[in-house]
């Protein structure tokens, strides 16, 4: 495998095949859990925490694992992984893991995470696997981070806790009530899938 | 069909194991934290200088801690659990030693909306319980004038349901707290 197509294989998931804002996949956590950047990017990392390792495993077993068996096999494996992600938080970092609450748990259904074994992991070699999810996982946690970013920032006048409008600017709240949420994402998928459709080389689609 | 169920059982059984390994290595530090937690919200219900110890007393109610500095009772923390609007909300009252006086509020864990039921967790909210009367029930007003009613708070603007959890949550709870502490408090000059 030359590292170009590892390189390839990571870069997709960054841009042109963003798991939210092209797959449109992991809705639920991509919603709920935006209202800081903090938060978007702590469960950006947890998310691409399971999946580097759950793809990691599934590419590996996929040739003994018996294809009527394999949806539940990989769902163990993937809450295996998820349940490990929220001792982790738990134990390290607990004002994290309090402001995700239910949704670390809820990593398991996201359906990137699924979708990523059984489109390429369960096909491909490790590396190419390995480079994949992480190239998926970044892609997720960039986004998570834009969008929590934004909606801090304009509901709380603030980015990572820090005060950027200061008291003159008076907070919309809806921004980081769930109405915010589908605003942002909108307004970003937009922007997106505006800018796909120039023929900026680095934004192309995919295919 | 014997390979489905050898490799779902292998699976399973290894993932069981990990996640075993996993949960007791983690277990301590998670305790801790808890602890650290639960020790900073009580530490911060009492303003004496000297940090006071608490020991659990047993009820059949309510969990209550009683807080100790230099031998002295200082006075007690009151577990209670109530229900807001995004799920349960934690918090810990504190009461002066001769249960006349509340001496301050600390919410330990909530699911509130940042920005609108959240705000119970913000000190302005919190510091309108310091000096409230625990014999009597609490009670809110909303829009500003807590003069107007006796014993009561600031409703948090926006957030009356996570507002009325924590004020009905709190009365309920001292009521079958302080029958329990009563006695004690009788006690508690020897």
């Amino acid at each position: 495998m030359k590292n170009e197509t590892l390189l390839s294989h990571f870069g997709k998931g960054l841009i042109q095949n963003n798991p939210v804002f092209v797959q449109v996949l992991g809705m639920c956590p991509t919603l709920a859990v935006t209202t800081s950047a903090v938060n978007g990017l702590a469960m950006g990392a947890a998310t691409t925490f399971v999946l580097f390792f759950s793809a990691a495993i599934a590419s590996l077993v996929n040739v003994i694992v018996p294809s009527q068996v394999r949806i539940p096999v990989y769902a163990v494996i993937i809450a295996t992984f998820v349940t490990i992600a929220d001792l982790i938080l738990k134990a390290f970092f607990p004002p994290l893991s309090a402001a995700l609450g239910p949704y670390v748990p809820l990593i398991v259904v996201n359906c990137m995470i699924l979708g990523r074994i059984e489109a390429f992991a369960t096909r491909n070699p490790i590396l190419p696997s390995l480079a994949d999810a992480l190239g998926m996982g970044a892609g997720f946690t960039g986004a998570l981070m834009v969008l929590g970013a934004i909606r801090e920032l304009l509901g709380a006048g603030e980015i990572f806790g820090a005060v950027i409008f200061g008291s003159a600017y008076p907070p919309m709240l809806i921004m980081i009530l769930p109405p915010g949420a589908f605003l942002v994402l909108g307004i970003l998928m937009a922007l997106f899938n505006h800018l796909q459709e120039k023929d900026i080389p680095i934004l192309r689609k995919a295919g | 069909m014997k390979k489905m169920i050898i490799v779902l059982t292998t699976v399973a059984i290894l993932s069981g194991t990990t996640l075993a390994i996993a949960y007791s290595a983690f277990l301590p530090l998670i305790q801790h934290n808890q602890k650290v937690a639960l020790e900073r919200s009580l530490g911060a219900l009492f303003q004496q200088g000297e940090s006071p110890e608490f020991s659990e007393i047993e009820t059949d109610g309510p969990t209550i801690y009683q807080a100790r500095a230099e031998g002295q009772v200082i006075g007690y923390a009151v577990r209670v659990v109530t229900t807001g609007y995004g799920g349960e909300i934690r918090l810990l009252v504190g009461i002066g030693p001769d249960l006349e006086r509340i001496t301050g509020m600390e919410v330990v864990e909530h699911v509130e909306t940042p920005g609108l039921g959240g705000k119970i967790n913000e000190s302005s909210f919190q510091e309108q319980f310091e000096g409230l009367q625990p014999q009597q029930d609490i009670s809110y007003v909303k829009g500003g004038d807590t003069q107007a009613k006796e014993n009561s708070i600031e409703a948090i603007s926006g957030a009356t349901i996570s507002t009325d959890a924590v004020v009905s949550g709190i009365n309920k709870t001292l009521d079958s707290a302080l029958p329990a502490l009563t006695g004690r408090a009788g006690k508690g000059g020897e």
